[in-house]
C-alpha cells in the first residue's frame, strides 16, 4: 500500500471510536511483513584462493552471532566451510541450489581468482570427469546470481593471494565477471561490514558503492579523518617508534589513503583497532593491498618502490572464461 | 565386492580445500591419495620485501591460524636482530597466541567436527547431512546441536581476548619482533580475565562433556585411523628473553623413544607434488608444474630422517605426559579437547601474572645476523620458518606448516603420509558411509589446507642457528 492511501484510511476511520481502524490497518500490516521481512537471502558461498581468515572473520559476527545470521538472515546453502554434507552430496545441493534460486540466489567468493593455465591452481571441487576451477565455478555461479559480493581483499582486488610476483595470476572477482561485484574488503573483513551488507541486500537492495564497487556505508571515509589520533597528526606529533601513544604515520599508517571506518567501529565486538594498540593501519581494505602498504613500518611518503607502485585499478576486464555454462 | 574407485571432493568442513581419492578393495580402504587444490605461492611473494614485514604478511597465509605464523616470524626477527623480550611481553606473547588456538580448537570441534557425530538441524548449512551412523538418542543430538551456539559464543570471546591484546584477530598487530606493542593495562587485564573465565566454563561445562560422550558412543573410532605412532613437534609456549625456553616441550617421538629435533634432518620431497626443480632456477629451486605426471597435490611432502612424522594436540599431550593412549582418530580429537582445557588455565595464570606498564616492546634496528630459522607448533603442528636476508630484504623465506607434515603426500619411495596412513586398511562397511568413515579420520586432523599450499623449498644442511 502507497503512503497515500495509508494516510487516507487513517483519515477515514479517525474518528471511529471502537477497533474499526485496527481491522483495517492490521491485515495491511501483516501482508505487508509476510512480504517484506521474511526474506531470507539464499547463499552460495564459494572458498577460492586466500587464506580462509573471511570466513573465520564472518564467524565472528555480535549482535547477530553466527547462529542468528543462519536462522534470520541468510540460508547458506552452499558453503566449503560450514555445511554439513560432503563430497558429491555436496556438490548436489550446489547444483540444486542454482537450479532452485536461479537469479534470486546471493554469491558470496571468497578469494582471488587464479587465471595463470586456465586457472588450474585453484580447483574448488574434482569429479570424474574433470577439476572445476574456482575460475569456472565463479563465471558460471556468477551469471545465475541476483548479487555477487566479493568478501575480502583477495576476492575484491586480488589481494595477498595476488601480491607480487603474482606466480598464479590471481585476480579479484570483479575482474573476471562482466557484471557489478560489489567489494566488501578487508583483509580480513569485518564482520560488520559483511553481515551490515547482507542486512542491505535483505532489507533495502543493493546498497550504494564507491568508485571501486564498495558500499559507501562503510568505507566512504579514511581511517585517517575518523582516527582517533588525529589531534597529534594536526600538530605534527609523530611517535618515534611502534608503541607509542602518537600519530602513527611515522611508522608506516595507511590511514590517510584506507576507505574504512575501523577507528569507531573496531574490531571483535568493537574492543579494539590497529591504531589502538599503538601499531599502524595497513591499508587492508585498499585495491592494492599488500604491495601498495609495503613496507609496512616505512612512512607513506617513502613506501613501494618502483616494482610494486600502486595504480588506480583498470577498468579493463581480465581474461575471459569461455563458458559460463554449468561445470558439472 | 571388487575394487572401486571413490572420489571424495570436496572434503568440506575444514580451511581450503582439499580433495582425497580412496580405492577400496572388499570393504577395505587399500589406496588414499590425499589432494590439496589450490596453491598461492607464498614464500615468492616474501621475496624482495623488507623482513619486518614478514609478521603481518605470513599471517595472510592461513585464517584459522594466523597468530602463529606472526609469531614464529617475530621469534625469527628476534633472532635476526637480537632483541631481548621483557618479561610482560612473554606472557602478553603467549595470551595472545594461546587465544587463536583456543578459537582454533573450539570452532574446528563445533563447527567442522560436530556434524560428523551429531544430527544437527534440517536446514541451511546442515541439509542432507548424512546420518546412516549417529548414534546420539535425540536428547544428546539436540543438547549438543544446541551447544554449535554455545561455540559460537565462546569461540568468538576467544578472539575478542585476542583482540584485546592484539587489536584484530585475524591477523593481530601487536606480537611483534622485540615484545609486544600494547600495554597491559589493568582494565584490560580485568577484562581479559573475565573473558577466559567464560571461556573455560564453556570448555568444562559442555567441550569436555561432549567429547567424552562422543568419545563413548564413537568408542570403535579409537581403533579406526590408527598411525604408526612417529610424532614431531617443536614445542609450544616460548618464554625467556631469547625465546629459549619453551613450556610444553617438543620432541621427536619414535618408537617410544622421544630424541630432540634436530632440524638438518628435515627433508622436502617432491616426488608426489605438483613441482618440478628447475636447472634455470638455480640449485634447489623448485617451481610449480601442475601438469606432472604421477603427481597429485599442492602439499610437498616433508620428512625426518627420511620419515614420515605426525604433529597435533596427540603429539604435545603425549610428549608431555597429559595425555595416555592411542594413535587413533578419537585419540586425537580428546587430546584436542584436552589441550583446550589446560590452554584455558594457562592464559589465567599468565594475566594474572601480567605487570600493569607501558607496551613491552624494544626492537633493535640493527641486523645482528642475515639468516635464521625459528620454530613453534602450530595449533595443528610443527611450524617452520626460515630466511635468508642481505641488508633486511628477503632472499628467500621458507616456511614448512603442520599440514605439510601431516597431509604429505607419497614420498620417492611410496611411503604414505600420516593422513594416508590413518585412511589406508580401514573398512567402509557399506556405501553410505563412504565419505562419513573418511571425512572424521580426516578431519581428526584438523586441517588446513591454505597452509599447504605454501612453497617450501629448504636447502638441508646449511642452517646452523636453531632457536629452541
Amino acid at each position: 500500500m502507497e503512503k497515500d492511501n495509508f494516510f487516507q484510511l487513517c483519515q477515514e476511520y479517525n474518528g471511529a471510536t471502537d477497533y474499526t481502524l485496527s481491522a483495517h490497518i492490521l491485515p495491511i500490516t501483516r501482508q505487508y511483513l509476510s512480504c517484506n521481512t521474511q526474506r531470507k537471502l539464499p547463499v552460495i558461498w564459494l572458498e577460492t584462493s586466500d587464506s580462509g581468515d573471511n570466513n573465520i572473520a564472518f564467524m565472528n559476527t555480535t549482535y547477530p552471532y553466527l547462529n542468528q545470521v543462519f536462522t534470520d538472515m541468510i540460508d547458506l546453502l552452499y558453503s566449503n566451510t560450514f555445511m554439513a554434507a560432503q563430497g558429491q552430496d555436496a556438490l548436489d545441493i550446489l547444483n540444486e541450489a542454482v537450479e532452485a534460486y536461479r537469479g534470486k540466489f546471493t554469491l558470496v567468493v571468497e578469494g582471488a581468482i587464479p587465471t595463470k593455465d586456465h586457472g588450474i591452481y585453484n580447483v574448488i571441487a574434482r569429479t570424474k570427469q574433470r577439476n572445476i576451477t574456482a575460475w569456472d565455478a565463479v563465471t558460471w555461479l556468477g551469471t545465475a546470481a541476483e548479487y555477487v559480493v566479493a568478501i575480502g581483499t583477495c576476492a575484491s582486488f586480488g589481494g595477498a593471494s595476488a601480491a607480487a610476483p603474482n606466480l598464479t595470476g590471481s585476480v579479484g572477482v570483479g575482474k573476471v565477471l562482466k557484471r557489478e561485484v560489489i567489494n566488501v574488503s578487508g583483509c580480513p573483513v569485518n564482520p560488520d561490514w559483511f553481515v551490515g551488507t547482507l542486512a542491505h541486500l535483505i532489507m533495502y537492495g543493493r546498497p550504494e558503492l564507491d568508485d571501486i564497487g564498495r558500499p559507501k556505508l562503510f568505507y566512504g571515509s579514511t581511517v585517517h579523518q575518523q582516527c582517533q589520533r588525529r589531534s597529534y597528526f594536526d600538530k605534527k606529533d609523530f611517535a618515534e617508534k611502534l608503541g607509542d601513544k602518537e600519530c602513527m604515520f611515522s611508522q608506516g599508517c595507511m590511514g590517510p589513503r584506507t576507505g574504512s571506518d575501523c577507528p569507531n567501529r573496531q574490531w571483535i565486538n568493537h574492543v579494539s583497532w590497529p591504531v589502538k594498540v599503538n601499531t599502524p593501519c595497513i591499508g587492508c581494505t585498499t585495491h592494492d593491498f599488500p604491495d601498495g602498504s609495503v613496507p609496512f613500518f616505512t612512512s607513506l611518503s617513502k613506501k613501494s618502490k618502483d616494482q610494486y607502485h600502486e595504480q588506480k585499478p583498470s577498468e579493463e576486464k581480465g581474461e575471459e572464461h569461455e563458458s559460463t555454462k554449468n561445470p558439472f | 565386492m571388487s575394487l572401486q574407485k571413490i572420489l571424495f571432493s570436496p572434503v568440506t568442513r575444514l580451511s581450503g580445500l582439499l580433495s582425497v581419492e580412496l580405492e577400496i578393495d572388499n570393504g577395505y580402504i587399500t589406496e588414499a591419495n590425499v589432494s590439496s587444490t589450490m596453491y598461492r605461492g607464498y614464500e615468492y611473494i616474501m621475496r624482495g620485501r623488507h623482513v619486518t614485514d614478514a609478521v603481518y604478511l605470513t599471517q595472510r597465509i592461513c585464517g584459522i591460524c594466523s597468530t602463529v605464523h606472526g609469531a614464529v616470524a617475530s621469534y625469527l626477527l628476534d633472532e635476526l636482530y637480537d632483541n631481548d623480550i621483557q618479561e610482560n611481553a612473554q606472557y602478553l606473547r603467549n595470551i595472545i597466541l594461546a587465544a587463536d588456538f583456543l578459537q582454533n580448537h573450539i570452532r574446528h570441534f563445533y563447527f567442522f567436527g560436530l556434524p560428523d557425530f551429531v544430527v544437527m538441524p534440517d536446514r541451511p548449512p546442515f541439509l542432507k547431512q548424512n546420518c546412516f551412523d549417529c548414534r546420539l538418542d535425540e536428547n544428546d543430538n539436540r543438547r549438543l546441536a544446541g551447544h554449535y551456539i554455545e561455540a559460537v559464543k565462546a569461540s568468538e570471546k576467544s578472539h575478542q581476548l585476542l583482540a584485546l591484546f592484539g587489536g584484530k584477530a585475524p591477523h593481530q598487530h601487536s606480537f611483534l619482533h622485540g615484545g609486544v606493542a600494547v600495554a597491559p593495562t589493568v582494565d584490560k587485564i580485568t577484562q581479559a580475565l573475565a573473558l577466559i573465565g567464560d571461556i573455560r566454563e564453556f570448555v568444562q561445562r559442555y567441550m569436555l562433556v561432549d567429547t567424552e560422550l562422543i568419545s563413548h558412543f564413537y568408542q570403535d573410532y579409537f581403533h579406526i585411523g590408527e598411525t604408526p605412532g612417529c610424532f614431531l613437534s617443536f614445542g609450544l609456549f616460548r618464554f625467556g628473553t631469547k625465546n629459549e625456553q619453551v613450556l610444553w616441550k617438543g620432541g621427536v617421538l619414535e618408537n617410544n623413544c622421544l630424541t630432540e629435533p634436530r632440524l638438518d634432518l628435515i627433508q622436502e620431497d617432491i616426488a608426489r607434488a605438483w613441482f618440478e626443480r628447475a636447472k634455470w632456477l638455480g640449485e634447489g629451486e623448485i617451481h610449480p608444474a601442475p601438469h606432472k605426471p604421477g603427481a597429485y597435490t599442492w602439499t610437498k611432502g616433508v620428512l625426518y630422517r627420511g620419515r614420515h612424522f605426525e604433529g597435533g594436540p596427540l603429539a604435545r599431550m603425549g610428549m608431555n605426559g597429559y595425555y595416555q593412549g592411542g594413535t587413533s582418530t578419537m585419540d586425537r580429537i580428546v587430546a584436542r579437547s584436552l589441550e583446550t582445557f589446560l590452554i584455558t588455565e594457562l592464559v589465567e595464570k599468565w594475566l594474572k601474572r601480567l605487570q600493569p606498564g607501558e607496551p613491552p616492546l624494544k626492537q633493535k634496528t640493527e641486523l645482528a645476523k642475515n639468516k635464521g630459522i625459528a620454530v613453534t607448533d602450530a595449533m595443528r603442528g610443527a611450524l617452520l620458518h626460515s630466511a635468508y636476508i642481505k641488508e633486511a630484504e628477503v632472499e628467500k623465506y621458507d616456511i614448512i606448516t603442520p599440514t605439510a607434515w601431516n597431509f604429505s603426500p607419497k614420498d620417492h619411495a611410496g611411503h604414505r603420509g600420516p593422513v594416508e596412513t590413518a585412511l589406508v586398511g580401514t573398512s567402509i562397511p557399506s556405501a553410505e558411509l563412504k565419505y562419513v568413515i573418511p571425512g572424521r579420520i580426516i578431519r581428526s586432523f584438523d586441517p588446513c589446507l591454505s597452509c599447504a599450499t605454501h612453497l617450501f623449498d629448504r636447502r638441508t644442511n646449511t642452517i646452523e642457528e636453531v632457536i629452541y
